[in-house]
């Protein structure tokens, strides 16, 4: 993305989020998000399959040793 | 007073023998704080009426024949995002000032202060932990007490510099990227980043969630696994502790390496290594009789993916201090935040679903590996202030890059002991050495580094201050 189109992105996302931000301050998120950039485009190179799960799972309790449900 | 030049370990022993009582511990480290902090900055916080109150406990146990802690009176501080009870955790910001005192203490330093630690004080790092090099724009910069021209590392640069200064010999500190294991390496100290979900995070200002470690830095290898030891517990009120039963490393240190696979990680960690911080590395191989160069899976990719995780946890988590008061926090780090809380969500779940898979990966790696070795960081310490590093030729920018080489590392949970080493050509200052191993094994990394310490190869030497 270009940097007029990423200084673009930045003042839509923060206004969705409510962030106000003055335009040296978009300015400079703006860079720091172009750098984030070529980092997701790495990632965004490695192959995932769709079966590869997040690494964090939601466990709605701790697994209990008993199949019968005694602790 | 007493002049007291023991370790962390020495110290313990001392108390328990008589030899030393722990006010006598408690005088020498306040007055060395006092005759030293002015120049360091590692303290934020001091709690000597707390610390007295503590002494005297474990002189009076003493005195009554009682059972002593194995750290009993022993000094020892804290990054200040641990709670400590009656003071305000400020996470190294302003922002938190006007939060209420904590009620209780961290779950760590009620496992420290069971064990006899005597509690000094709240330690100086990098605003709400998201940088390597603790210039705290607010409290000012923590200095290297081997070169007070030069940063301390970070996050926990307090806790660093603490120890290093020999202020307490004991600190903890927290690594989500590399922020117990660069301070250790910048300072010339021992420091530990265990295994994800070994220790308690509950009553620590959080950063990144996925990532966040808790750790102990000291001035010894023994002192280090003492400290280790008395901070294990399971804790089923803390989400990320997945350890469910103490796994103490003090019986197993004197096992050495005879029998065990040792490498050095090549590529990635060979590339981002300056000679000074490859002399280490080969210096600690030649010790362990590591020969091997190993490669670790998907390094870059792993940075990458851990630099996104944690912009957008970190983001998320600030965002509503960040709408309303970000001329309140830390200006080397407040656009990091903003373009976190921004980016889209799809870089974060690839990121996450990426982790799983690198995980496995690494995994693999430690079927035919017992322990890896790596700087922990890519040069000595640069000087305060400094915007770019000379790599190889390449210049980086210096405050992100510090964690170039335990960034990887910790994004897949592994436990690391960083070793102090001393390189040539640095002007006297240390570079350290990550000792790595599969999770849940830190009785391996232990192993190593107890035979780089009996061979001198790795030692803290004192600052001259």
């Amino acid at each position: 993305m270009n940097d007029t189109r990423m200084l673009a992105y930045v003042e839509t996302m923060a206004a969705l989020l409510k962030l106000p931000l003055d335009a040296a301050r978009t300015q400079r998120v703006a860079v720091n998000l172009q750098r984030t950039a070529a980092m997701a485009a790495l990632l965004e190179a490695a192959p995932l399959a769709a079966h590869d799960e997040l690494a964090e799972i939601f466990r709605p309790a701790a697994f209990l040793p008993n199949n019968d449900g005694r602790e | 007073m007493k002049t007291i030049a023991l370790d962390a370990a020495a110290m313990a022993e001392a108390v328990a023998s008589g030899e030393v009582s722990a006010r006598e511990l408690l005088d020498a480290s306040l007055a060395r704080i006092e005759s030293t902090d002015g120049r360091v900055n590692a303290f934020t916080e001091k709690t000597q009426a707390r610390a007295r109150t503590e002494a005297d406990a474990v002189d009076a146990r003493r005195a009554a024949s009682q059972p002593l802690g194995p750290l009993a009176g022993v000094p020892y501080a804290v990054k200040n995002l641990f709670d400590i009870e009656g003071v305000v955790t400020l996470a190294g910001s302003i922002v938190n000032r006007g939060d209420p005192v904590a009620a209780s203490d961290a779950f760590l330093v009620r496992q420290m202060q069971a064990a006899g630690a005597v509690l000094v004080g709240g330690l100086n790092m990098d605003e709400y932990a998201y940088g390597f090099t603790t210039e705290n724009t607010h409290y000012g910069p923590c200095r290297n007490p081997h070169d007070l021209t030069c940063i301390a590392g970070g996050s926990s640069g307090g806790s660093g510099a603490a120890v290093a200064a020999g202020q307490v010999p004991i600190t903890l500190g927290s690594d989500t990227n590399g922020s117990i294991r660069v301070p250790a390496s910048l300072c010339g100290i021992w420091g530990l980043k265990p295994t994800f979900g070994r220790l308690s995070r509950r009553g620590s200002y959080p950063f990144v969630h996925s990532i966040d470690h808790l750790g102990p830095l000291a001035d010894s290898l023994a002192g280090l696994a003492l400290t280790y030891d008395v901070l294990q517990s399971p804790d089923a009120l803390d989400p990320g502790c997945q350890a469910l039963r103490v796994q103490p490393i003090v019986p197993l240190l004197g096992r050495g390496t005879a029998g065990l696979r040792v490498g050095v990680l090549g590529g990635y960690f060979h590339d981002n290594a300056s000679p000074a911080a490859r002399e280490v590395v080969a210096l600690a191989a030649g010790t362990l009789g590591a020969h091997a160069e190993v490669t670790w899976p998907d390094a870059a990719l792993a940075r990458a993916a851990a630099f996104i995780i944690t912009a957008s946890e970190g983001g998320s988590l600030h965002l509503n201090d960040l709408r309303t008061r970000a001329d309140d926090f830390e200006p080397l780090s407040v656009d990091r935040f903003i373009a976190g809380a921004l980016q889209p969500v799809d870089w974060y779940l690839r990121a996450q679903r990426f982790r799983r898979v690198y995980r496995d990966k690494v995994n693999a790696l430690f079927r035919d590996w017992d322990v890896l070795l790596a700087a922990a960081t890519p040069v000595s310490a640069p000087a305060i202030g400094t915007e770019w590093l000379d790599i190889n030729g390449t210049p980086q920018p210096c405050r992100p890059s510090l964690g170039l080489l335990t960034q990887p590392v910790s994004f897949a949970g592994c436990p690391v002991v960083t070793a102090p080493l001393w390189p040539t050509g640095t002007g006297g200052l240390p570079v350290g050495v990550q000792l790595i191993a599969a999770p849940w094994r830190e009785d391996l990394v232990f192993r190593a580094a107890q035979v780089l310490s009996d061979a001198g190869v790795a030692r803290v030497q004192p600052s001259q201050l």
